[in-house]
């Protein structure tokens, strides 16, 4: 094996569980077209909270991925994690034998893990009494319950570890499996994130925070990043999944590649808890292109974080500026958001993905509900239409609460 | 170019003492941490008792403005990362922010705010929530909170892995910086794991001891009436640091960190595999060069439930063939309790400590030899010894193998 093919990394394949779509296809479809998976929430009251969408994930079937019993043991973030990497493991088309299985490690990220779980066990403690407690309940809420899931379910023995970095967790796992394999502690990782966040007292919690879009009244119109009438985030479930290997492992196996993941930085604000900060949003991304060896004039499309906050948005924009200088006005930068929702601790992961396919599609997809300029956000947003172009290098941004800053960089794969 | 890491402070806040001095003595002692729980009611449960950090009080370290906005597992973890800071005399500035990190290991989270949260919505209604829940309980919340307290700008994760969620975080963080991509990691985990319906639900599962009524002797890793740990609360973190940075401002070294493996079973959600276990020994010992011969202690991750005692030793036995009998193996979980994602930093600082003083920690509460299990556990009583490679061993529930080497540092 070729020391330098060892330690290039690329993306043999992909799979995901969104609000706008549960396969590769109709999710691509989705966000070319500018499609929103933004409703009223139905699966949980929400009489009580002043926002009453999110994106939810109607037509997930737990059931054409795990047996009844493996279902019971798993929290909703943890079947998620599942099918998205069933869908990813069936795309690289990677044979799942005994000799694979030791080579295969696990890197999860999630933001809000099991609360789904634990949410219902409190319930029941405290409304009900002791006795109705679930007895799996300590496997279900645990944070890494995911990671181990994966392993159990496929019978993976490589390393596996879950990552909580709130809104940044599935970058940061797929850069943290990206430097492993880069570093020769694995050939093949399992990385992405997923987060199934839509619980009562979650969604209260957010509620409280004032981050949230209150436009109910027209849910697939509430998420409007980088547009000065935005009103906050919509929060959103998910997964998704990415199978990363060595080069010389992909060759060896004649995979096909999507793409090569070529840098990878990641820092923290030590600024404030909820509040985000330029400074090292800038470092991160530096850090990111020095990694990778390539000049910010590389770029040619960055996914933004694009939260759909105020302070977000605005931050992000003048990060963007400070790196790129006067480029920064040619670079197209979308939001997928503005369509998925904010999928939390899987974002990063789904995003990464729509980078992917955009490079391998040659189509931009657009930030929708894009509607007034704001002074302060004042690049190329892609506005509300999609639009062709060639791709080589795309950048993945994902700026955590608690101020981890993590970013991406995937180039396309010429064969 | 790898590079070498040693450890250059500690920190640790446990049911057996606040800080490196109160903790050594106990496990030199043979000290145990388990009470009758305190807190909340706990008639309905069969297990009444944990190793609590009994007059724990947040603001004698803290303001009060941060007591409010962090969980207890934030704030143990800023109580014991003061420590370590302290004892590694390693000042933050300007010119060094950015190629420090913190990665923070913790299995639960800020589970404590979360129930007291649902105990609130439950019974108040929405309105009474905290609007501070989210940014108090989010997993990533300690290293968060160092983070800004100490102004450090470089990698800044949280790694969770049950319970061995500290020894990954160790473990991690040396290779962070073995590879150049920092040059001080704080690497430490906590936990508080003992809320209401927690503890429901470990009892629900039947993991943990009922000998109620004599907290103090209830665990009993490796002993024939083991029945099960008791869940622990506290925090370690230490310094990592590579070796020239260390050298080049003079400072104490405790030991280096010189191998370190991580694995998963793939088998079952709360049963070990003693194959995988052994796997991550047999790695950690191969990543690091160091020979079956060398290792002079194992601190064992010895639980006290029937299976892992009995497993962990086949494992052992399995690596170290017929010289597992002369290496002596201790769990000091029988004084510390199971302090889950936070066991794997504070039995590092146990085998740092061994280290240092060439002493080893007892497993206490051994009274029934085990024929499944016939090593030599330190039984109850600690003894001087020469210690100069350690193995620390971390499993977790879904099969989270972590094993850590750590020797004296030498200068060669």
């Amino acid at each position: 094996m070729s020391e330098k093919n060892r330690r290039r990394v690329v993306v043999t394949g992909m799979g995901l569980i969104t609000p706008v779509g549960s396969d590769m296809e109709t999710f691509w479809d989705s966000v070319a077209n500018g499609v929103s998976g933004v409703r009223l929430v139905t699966s949980i009251d929400t009489s009580a909270f002043r926002t009453k969408i999110a994106g939810q994930i109607e037509d997930f079937d737990p059931e054409k991925y795990l047996e009844p019993k493996e279902i019971k043991r798993m929290d909703r973030f943890t079947q998620l994690a599942i099918a998205a990497t069933s869908l990813a493991l069936q795309d690289s088309n990677l044979k799942i034998d005994d000799g694979i299985k030791e080579k295969v490690g696990v890197i999860l990220g999630s933001a809000v893990a099991g609360i789904i779980s634990h949410e219902i066990a409190a319930k029941d403690l405290f409304v009900r009494g002791h006795r109705y407690v679930n007895p799996l309940t300590v496997p279900l809420v645990m944070f890494n319950a995911g990671a181990s899931n994966i392993c159990m379910h496929f019978g993976f023995t490589g390393t596996s570890f879950g990552i909580s970095t709130a809104c940044a967790s599935a970058t940061n796992a797929i850069g943290e499996a990206y430097q492993r394999i880069k570093n020769g502690y694995g050939e093949i990782m399992v990385a992405g994130g997923s987060d199934a966040p839509i619980s009562p007292v979650c969604f209260s919690a957010w509620n409280k925070l004032r981050a949230m879009s209150t436009n109910n009244g027209e849910p697939e119109r509430a998420c409007k990043p980088f547009s000065k009438d935005r009103d906050g985030l919509v929060m959103a479930e998910g997964s998704g999944m990415l199978i990363l290997e060595s080069l010389d492992s992909a060759v060896a196996r004649s995979a096909g590649i999507y793409g090569e993941i070529i840098g990878y930085g990641s820092t923290s604000d030590a600024f404030h808890l909820t509040y985000p900060n330029k400074e090292q949003e800038i470092r991160a991304i530096e850090l990111t292109l020095a990694d990778a060896g390539v000049n910010p004039d590389d770029i040619d499309y960055i996914n933004a974080h694009g939260t759909a906050t105020t302070a977000n948005d605005k931050v992000e924009t003048e990060t963007i500026k400070t790196v790129f200088g006067k480029r920064a006005y040619s670079i197209p930068i979308s939001s997928t958001k503005s369509m998925i929702g904010h999928s939390l601790g899987a974002s990063g992961a789904i995003e990464l993905i729509a980078s992917i396919l955009a490079m391998r599609n040659g189509f931009i997809p657009p930030t929708i509900n894009y509607e007034i300029p704001d002074p302060e956000c004042d690049l190329d947003y892609v506005p509300n239409v999609g639009r062709r172009a060639e791709l080589s290098i795309a950048m993945s941004s994902s700026f955590g609460f608690g101020g981890t800053n993590a970013v991406l960089l995937v180039k396309k794969w010429k064969d | 170019m790898d590079r070498r890491v040693v450890i250059t402070g500690i920190g640790v806040v446990s049911p057996i003492g606040i800080g490196k001095d109160a903790f050594w003595n106990s496990l030199e002692r043979g000290v145990s941490g388990v009470r009758l729980i305190e807190g909340f009611d706990t008639s309905p449960y069969r297990t009444k008792i944990a190793a609590q950090i009994k007059g724990f009080d947040p603001s004698k370290y803290l303001s009060l403005q941060k007591v409010y906005v962090m969980d207890r597992f934030s704030q143990l973890a800023m109580v014991a990362t003061k420590e370590a800071f302290e004892d590694s005399k390693f000042a933050l500035n300007d010119s060094n922010k950015n190629r420090i990190g913190v990665i923070w290991g913790s299995s639960e989270g800020g589970i404590n705010t979360r129930e007291e949260q649902y105990r609130k919505f439950f019974s108040k209604g929405p309105r009474a929530i905290d609007p501070m829940t989210l940014p108090k309980a989010m997993g990533v919340a300690p290293a968060t909170n160092i983070a800004i307290e100490y102004g450090i700008t470089g990698l800044n994760y949280s790694i969770t892995n049950t319970c061995s969620s500290g020894a990954v975080s160790v473990g991690e963080g040396y290779r962070l910086i073995k590879h150049g991509y920092a040059d001080v990691i704080v690497a430490g985990a906590s936990e508080a794991p003992i809320t209401p319906a927690m503890l429901c639900g470990w009892c629900k599962l039947r993991a943990l001891s009922t000998r109620n009524d004599i907290p103090e002797q209830a665990v009993r890793p490796f002993s024939k009436d083991r029945d099960g740990p008791v869940l622990g609360e506290g925090a370690g973190v230490v310094i990592l640091e590579s070796l020239e940075h260390a050298m080049e401002r003079d400072s104490n070294i405790y030991c280096e960190v010189v191998g370190y493996w991580s694995n998963s079973d793939a088998y079952h959600l709360t049963f070990p595999n003693a194959r995988g276990q052994a796997e991550a020994m047999k790695g950690a010992l191969e990543s690091g060069n160091i020979s079956n011969e060398e290792v002079d202690y194992i601190n064992a991750h010895g639980t006290a439930t029937p299976i892992n005692d009995k497993g962990e030793t086949e494992a052992i036995k399995n690596v170290f063939g017929s010289m597992a009998y002369s290496i002596p193996v201790s769990s000091t979980k029988s004084m510390i309790g199971h302090l889950l994602g936070a066991a794997g930093t504070v039995e590092s600082i146990a085998s740092i400590l061994a280290i240092e003083n060439q002493f080893l920690p007892p497993t206490i509460n051994y009274e029934a030899p085990d024929p499944e299990c016939d090593l030599d556990y330190v039984p109850n009583k600690g003894r001087r010894s020469a210690v100069n490679t350690v193995m620390t061993n971390s499993f977790g529930f879904g099969g989270a193998n972590a094993s850590i080497i750590l020797t004296r540092y030498r200068r060669q």
